[in-house]
């Protein structure tokens, strides 16, 4: 492992090496930035011209790749409300309210940083358990993912200050998630004759809607510019700085947000949406205080983003392992493997383990170089937030548009934004929440899947969730989240009896 | 070989000469559909060759096109529709394009009626379970009363494959729980080493690495010849019904191509798959190569069509 780790190094150490990983970082970040467009789209488009690559410097471009959008995607979902890249939605909770107080700089500053750290962490955990990778991924089989499905929709469910509200977009987004041919039943749901809905709804088309379109149609509605905040008050813009501070000032938000993103991103299929979402509900449950969570917080910023970049690492386990990929990009990245004579599976990690560790290395400077960038790019992308409406809302609109396009080159997916940039502003309107439609949506028909899956495993007896010892684990935990928010009720309600 | 080249690029020059303006020049760009988006086994396979066909095409510009949607249908049922002139044409594979068709599906192209370049992969399927499960021949397997398959989903060529193994062995009778759904054929693979379920199927590509590994083991495999130690096909296991089980990767354009331009086609694509330096380079991506030419692959799509449509019956949804 050290042999091979010298090795990775120095290569990185190449210039070449280094000007891909940097090329690899502007693209992830761009991408990143633009809603619709993510670590995914920027992939698939560069995947063809990693053709007359060494392996090595096509994997050091997809590191770059993968460890920078995220990171790029926080400052719209900050700035604009309008996620950049889907794991980014739970940043918009408290992060978007701060850009009104005219505090983007304060998290932007801290989403970067809690990334970075993020980053850090998912890594070490990485190499940490890469030699018992294999027994970690077997862990996880259908009942467990049921109750890992369970957990998000749980946890979605108990955030929510009003319940009821919940629970409607829950289930709409579970219904949502149904349209589409079902391989297991083999029958279309919902398609109504219509050849495009055979795939289902799709959720980058659906975030480009949900977010991006709706705030530009709720801008529009109201008028003005962004930042509430008077240009000329703000002076200077400041913060970058003070949000590198307040991440240090919330160690515990930062190790449990990149311990949740690890785990999650262990399990494939999941992803950073769940990831980043369930992080910042733990912050808000585990908290003291949670009165500030959804006004401008900024552990309502750090959570989430250490989550969703410590989740690379994470995924990078089952990808490693067995080569099953734990996300999106993750499955675009075995396709660059391959292309470059590399077959995903077990013998990967014992065959090409320099070449590997190139990409763990990568990852971690592409999260740290891409955090820089951010931080210092900030003042400028700020302004974005105080030009008017007149201007701001066709450029999104078309930008949006146009990456709902690049996904596929499918005019579908343009017209699936378009439907859902109502159905959000619908949402927006009649205050109900979009991220709990979004994250349904994901686990929807995960949990159908594995539940069904489970249930023929087990022979219809359903008392198996309870003797599959993975399951039980999540189930204990559902328990103990469901439990939370009334213990911390009642503890209130005593320490108000006591004063 | 040099001189095999040479005349395939001399018939390829008449075929240049004699055709009419219907002909690939070198000036077109030919487009190939990959009926998937960009990252997978379709997509590797037509980028690997796309460069070697524009050389053997004088030059011509080979593009590969992404139409991902509705299985793979939409690409497919793109090319089958798109004019015959030689510049746009797909990667298809049998049996998975054969299945709706074969499963009473309404489907926009007839596989047995497009104009076949020639096919690339061949793939032969084994039937495997855990490296640590007690089945430990053909017999074993039949002898188990409850049994569950792990698989993908329904459509998928790996439940197809199952299905039709199951029928021959004698298997469906007992009427096993296939557990369908994983994700992709390496989810269903990992889902047999957990112990989700006893056996699974997967193709030679698929499976090598987790057999190299120690993780799986293969029970019998499909094809005339056995590519693992221990592991007898499935004709030496006394079940030759199975032999023509396999999963092919073959180039085709839509139905009508002139015979001109087909010839022209056809012979640019020898040229290709008898180049060694391509054939390398296919190797070292991890293609499964078994090249065969456009007339024999079509006579092959019709009776390999003609085999999994005596199994209709036993290819039914089973969940």
């Amino acid at each position: 492992m050290l042999d091979s780790f010298v090795t990775a190094t120095l290569y990185l150490a190449d210039g070449v090496t280094l000007m891909y990983l940097m090329l690899g970082v502007l693209v992830g970040l761009l991408f990143g930035i633009i809603p619709g467009l993510g670590g995914a789209t920027a992939i698939a488009l560069l995947l063809p011209l990693t053709f007359g690559m060494e392996p090595e410097q096509a994997i050091t471009l997809m590191g770059g790749i993968m460890g920078s959008s995220a990171i790029g995607g926080s400052v719209t979902a900050i700035l604009l409300n309008a996620p950049g890249t889907a794991p980014n939605a739970a940043t918009c909770f408290d992060g978007y309210p701060l850009t009104r107080q005219g505090k983007a700089g304060l998290a932007i500053g801290a989403a970067a940083t809690a990334s970075s750290l993020g980053g850090i962490v998912g890594v070490v955990v990485l190499v940490a358990v890469l030699p018992m990778a294999k027994s970690l991924v077997l862990l996880f089989g259908p009942p467990a993912f049921f109750m890992l499905a369970v957990l998000g929709l749980v946890s979605l469910t108990i955030s929510n200050n009003n319940m009821l509200r919940g629970l409607i977009a829950a289930a709409l987004g579970l219904f949502i998630g149904f349209v589409g041919y079902d391989d297991m039943g083999g029958t279309l749901r919902f398609t109504a004759g219509i050849d495009y809905l055979w795939d289902g709804i799709k959720l980058v088309p659906a975030l480009i809607g949900l977010f991006a379109i709706a705030e530009m149609i709720r801008l529009m509605v109201e008028g003005g510019a962004i930042s509430k905040v008077d240009r000329n008050e703000l002076g200077e813009v400041k913060g970058v700085g003070a949000g590198f501070k307040a991440v240090f000032k919330h160690p515990r938000t930062v190790l449990s947000g990149s311990f949740i993103g690890t785990l999650v991103g262990i399990v494939p299929g999941v992803g950073g949406t769940v990831a980043s979402f369930l992080s910042y509900s733990f912050t808000v449950q585990s908290s003291r205080d949670s009165s500030q969570f959804g006004k401008g917080d900024i552990r309502g910023v750090i959570a989430p983003e250490a989550a969703n970049n410590a989740k690379d690492g994470g995924s990078l386990i089952p990808t490693l392992a067995f080569g099953i990929p734990g996300s999106a990009e993750m499955a675009l990245f075995l396709g660059v493997l391959v292309l470059h004579g590399m077959q995903p599976g077990p013998l990967l990690l014992i065959e090409r383990e320099w070449s590997l560790l190139v990409l763990i290395i990568a990852l971690l400077l592409a999260t740290i170089a891409s955090a820089c960038v951010i931080a210092v790019a900030t003042k400028y992308l700020i302004k974005i937030t105080f030009i008017d409406s007149s201007i701001l809302i066709p450029t999104v609109l078309s930008v949006a548009l146009v990456g709902a396009y690049a996904l596929e080159g499918s005019m579908g997916d343009v017209i699936m934004a378009a439907v859902f940039g109502v159905i959000g502003y619908v949402m927006i309107r009649l205050d109900f929440p979009r991220i709990t439609l979004v994250i349904a949506i994901v686990l929807g028909g995960m949990m159908e899947r594995n539940f069904i899956q489970s249930m023929l495993m087990f022979r219809s007896d359903w008392t198996g969730f309870f003797r599959d010892t993975t399951s039980l684990v999540i189930f204990l935990i559902i328990v103990v989240a469901l439990a939370l928010p009334v213990i911390g009720r009642i503890r209130r309600r005593v320490r108000n009896a006591n004063a | 070989m040099k001189i095999k080249t040479a005349l395939l690029s001399a018939v390829a020059g008449i075929a240049l000469m004699s055709g009419a303006q219907a002909d690939v020049d070198p000036s077109d760009t030919v487009s190939i559909v990959v009926p998937y988006g960009p990252g997978g086994g379709f997509d590797r396979a037509v980028r690997g060759f796309a460069p070697y066909f524009s050389e053997a095409l004088g030059g011509a510009n080979v593009i590969t096109e992404n139409i991902p949607g509705a299985g793979g249908q939409r690409g497919s049922t793109e090319v089958s529709r798109s004019e015959p002139d030689g510049l746009t044409l797909g990667i298809f594979n049998l049996p998975g394009f054969a299945l709706p068709a074969i499963l009473g599906e309404e489907v926009g192209y007839d596989l047995r009626e497009l104009s076949w370049i020639g096919r690339l992969e061949s793939d032969d399927y084994v039937l495997i379970v855990a490296a640590d499960s007690d089945i430990q021949t053909l017999d074993d397997l039949i002898a188990v009363d409850d049994l569950i398959i792990t698989s993908t989903g329904y459509g998928s060529t790996v439940l197809a494959a199952l299905q039709i193994t199951a029928s021959e062995l004698g298997l469906a009778q007992k009427d096993p729980i296939y557990l369908s759904g994983y994700g992709g054929t390496t989810d269903a693979i990992v889902g047999l080493i957990r112990g989700d379920g006893q056996v699974s199927m997967a193709p030679v590509s698929s499976v090598t690495p987790y057999i190299e590994s120690g993780d799986v083991r293969g029970l019998a495999m499909s094809g005339s010849q056995s590519l693992f130690e221990d592991v007898p096909t499935f004709a030496e296991a006394g079940y030759p019904g199975l032999t023509p089980l396999n999963l092919q990767r073959s180039i085709a354009g839509p139905p009508g191509i002139d015979d001109a331009t087909l010839t022209q086609l056809r012979s640019a694509f020898m040229d290709v798959v008898q180049n060694e330096e391509y054939l390398e380079y296919a190797k070292s991506i991890g293609m499964n190569m078994s090249p065969m030419n456009g007339a024999d692959t079509a006579a092959d799509i019709s009776s390999s069509f003609e085999f999994y449509e005596r199994f209709s019956t036993s290819l039914q949804n089973p969940n």
